[in-house]
């Protein structure tokens, strides 16, 4: 059928960079796969008891918008007790995923004030989220590391940005910014009235990890994933933690968007948060030791420095980063292409606790 | 930034809100069926999350799933789609709307809607920075959409026309001979169709519900949106579709991927269930609204209330300019007098302020209890007006 409507419209999509821009899978697909941003992770039973038994009570029906209460109090009592952040229920908003926390924040805070400011470096999932409504969006420059220096960040605030995007620890390279740095970035925030969403998803496997909503609670948007490694990634489900004055235009948009988030996955989480403390800390040395092993047997290749124990992000020249890809991609494994993040010279492996498949890894990275 | 005003979508909530503060309230407004998810459901949901929590699911959505959605669309709607390529699973009904109105249409376009129509719409195109144009309809002529009005409307910034049947909230179903005329409209004018079947199933007396894609030509240019909300009472679960031509949906599943980047697998899983297996309880919910229908009209008719006879769907769209007030002011007093939710058709759309929206989804006895507690709050009402 030709249509000129249909033509048009698609040409538009085609042309939109931003929305198009490829993206990793969030979930691994095996034992193989490094490549996607979530490693597999057991779920306990008494999350799937908690799920089942409010399915067979009749939670099958619509919940509130942002979220059934008390899985808002226990995220908001995380992020207070995980990262001393200043929140409440009322400042929590339940999402479909980390996606959807990208996607309400940055449109919806955005339309605002109808710029932004985001790193060059960051996840595809960001670019994505601006391509869908047009919003003036302006890049930071970054260091080795992925992340946008104090004086970046400062001539994006000078420059008139008033919201930013930010990634910390960074969805590439695992690095996080310091206590200094966090408290010079909170300084700037509270110089220039600005907004700073901030993506620390990766926190939980980072430590001495601090959180910009310690430092900056009236200035910070915190987003991440609803109790990570707790085997809840492909149920979707995610936070957004905001002083109250930007919950209500989310909640609207959320609500327009989804009416609400599965009520499955919110009992799971729900459960979740009980048990979150404890299995992070006997997760986190375990990912840290398969992530030491894996950088000893990659021997000479350079690692990007992270104090992340979920990733690692190898620096490669260009010829032999698509080399290192190709001989992956044959021996069945896979990783993510920091070119996707704009930094193309970096691979990242997602971490597992499999030593042996971490091990075959190295061993093909070496020898490409 | 300021609250929202208390209009549309926010007028909406903002009752839902009040009525939650009243244990006895009688919930006559939202649309979540009263019926629980199908038990067999919700057993597959309880074997998913033991034997498939981890399953890597893209932004489209679990093949099976989507094979099952093929499957049903041809069932029941005569809609061939191929699964790989034209199907994609969203977080219900709602995201699907949104999907489809940021696929189809550009910031500065134009789309013909029918009037009143589902508030979410409205909210979509506000964010799509899309300009919407109204075709009012009124309970005198069942709230029809005339094609010659529709044509009449056009201007060179239209796009799409949205064709939502049965309507939500009038509760009436396009009928053949205008769907032709609109299809065929839309090859002349070359529009692009954004079709909402979330109604599908619940058809009344000898009405019939045709999915534009269904008849010749439709296909090529129409998006449509289902869901399991409606008809498995799975609102919770947040598990919907839209199907269309490949070219429309390789946009709507990178939107679906920036938006919220997948479906939880458990919901992915429950929907599979409820396609693939028994569908007596969608009849049975069927047979009841049928039932309830009858007891709703029955009243209004016997307070006087003029209404659209629902040819479909859950609800009865009320004409309530007897009572010279506004619909919202009207919602207002009732819920507080009698604790009776309604929704106001001002919600809907803000020139239908004479109009209220009541569901059946309420157990018949309980129905029958809100329907006597609204008879008495329109007496008290007009006593004092």
């Amino acid at each position: 059928m030709n249509s000129e409507t249909k033509s048009r419209i698609l040409d538009l999509h085609r042309r939109n960079t931003l929305l198009n821009t490829p993206a990793p899978s969030l979930m691994v697909t095996g034992a193989m796969d490094f490549g996607a941003d979530e490693r597999y992770a057991p779920i306990d039973e008494r999350m799937i008891a908690t799920a089942a038994e409010a399915l067979e009570a009749g939670q099958t029906h619509y919940v509130d918008v942002p979220g059934i209460g008390p899985l808002r109090a226990a995220i908001a009592d995380y992020l207070r007790t995980a990262f001393n952040g200043q929140y409440q229920q009322a400042n929590v908003i339940v999402t479909a995923g980390i996606q959807e926390s990208r996607f309400l924040t940055l449109q919806m805070i955005g339309d605002s004030v109808e710029r932004v400011a985001v790193p060059e470096v960051v996840h595809p999932g960001v670019k994505k989220a601006l391509g869908v409504r047009p919003l003036q969006v302006e890049t930071m420059a970054v260091d080795a590391q992925g992340l946008p220096p104090i004086a970046e960040i400062r001539k994006a605030l000078e420059a008139g940005n008033r919201l930013l995007f930010l990634e910390s620890p960074s969805r590439l390279t695992g690095a996080a910014y310091s206590a200094e740095s966090v408290a010079a970035i909170a300084e700037a925030a509270a110089q220039f009235e600005a907004v700073i969403i901030w993506d620390q998803g990766l926190a939980p496997w980072a430590e001495g990890y601090v959180s910009l909503a310690a430092k900056a609670p009236g200035q910070t948007v915190a987003i991440g994933e609803a109790f990570p490694g707790m085997g809840l990634a492909s149920w979707f489900i995610g936070y957004i933690a905001a002083p109250e004055q930007w919950i209500a235009s989310m909640q609207s948009q959320k609500q327009i968007m989804a009416i609400c988030t599965s009520t499955a996955a919110q009992y799971a989480a729900l459960e979740a948060s009980k048990l979150a403390a404890e299995s992070h800390a006997s997760q986190l040395p375990r990912l840290n030791a398969a992530r030491q092993a894996l950088i000893a047997a990659l021997g000479t290749t350079e690692v990007i420095p992270g104090a992340t124990a979920s990733v690692v992000a190898l620096r490669l020249s260009a010829g032999k980063k698509q080399q290192v890809l190709k001989e992956l991609q044959d021996a069945g494994y896979n990783a993510a292409d920091g070119a996707d993040f704009g930094m193309e010279d970096v691979l990242r492996l997602t971490i597992s606790q499999d030593s042996t498949a971490l091990l075959a890894v190295a061993n093909v990275i070496k020898g490409a | 930034m300021a609250n929202p005003a208390k209009t549309g979508t926010n007028l909406l909530y903002a009752l839902i809100a009040q009525a939650r503060g009243y244990s006895d309230a009688i919930i006559m407004g939202r649309g979540d069926p009263d019926f629980d998810t199908p038990p067999h459901i919700v057993e597959a949901a309880k074997r998913a999350m033991v034997e498939h929590h981890a399953d890597a699911v893209p932004a489209e959505g679990l093949l099976a799933l989507r094979q099952a959605i093929a499957e049903r669309v041809k069932r029941v709607n005569q809609i061939d789609v191929d699964p790989a390529t034209e199907v994609v699973v969203t977080n219900g009904g709602q995201e699907a709307l949104m999907l489809m109105v940021l696929a189809a249409l550009a910031p500065g376009d134009a789309i013909i809607i029918p009037e009143p129509n589902y508030n979410t719409y409205h909210d979509a195109l506000k964010f799509a920075r899309v300009e919407k144009i109204g075709i009012p309809s009124t309970a005198a002529t069942n709230f029809r959409t005339d094609p010659a009005a529709v044509r009449a409307a056009l201007t060179d910034k239209t796009r799409a026309l949205l064709l939502v049947s049965p309507n939500n909230p009038t509760a009436s179903v396009i009928q053949r001979a205008d769907l032709e005329a609109l299809i065929a409209l839309a090859h002349e004018r070359d529009l692009i169709i954004i079709a909402d079947d979330i109604y599908d199933l619940f058809i009344y007396d000898d009405y019939q519900h045709i999915s534009p894609a269904s008849l010749p030509g439709g296909k090529a240019r129409t998006l449509t949106l289902n869901a399991l909300s409606k008809s498995f009472s799975m609102t919770g679960w947040r598990l919907g579709w839209i199907v269309g031509p490949a070219d429309l949906m390789a946009r709507v599943r990178e939107l679906k991927a920036a938006i919220t980047g997948g479906t939880s697998v458990i919901s992915q899983y429950a929907g599979l269930a409820a396609l693939t297996g028994p569908q007596e309880p969608v009849q049975m919910m069927a047979d009841a609204y049928k039932r309830r229908r009858k007891i709703v009209m029955d009243a209004l008719d016997e307070m006087g209330i003029k209404y659209g006879v629902p040819q479909g769907g859950q609800f009865v769209f009320a004409d309530i300019s007897f009572t010279g007030m506004d619909s919202a002011e009207l919602a207002e007093k009732i819920l507080t007098d009698q604790h009776v939710l309604v929704y106001p058709g001002a919600a809907f759309d803000k020139e239908r302020g004479q109009y209220i929206r009541m569901t059946f989804l309420q157990p018949e006895d309980k129905l029958q209890e809100g329907l006597e507690r609204m008879r008495v709050a329109m007496k008290n009402i007009m006593g004092t007006h």
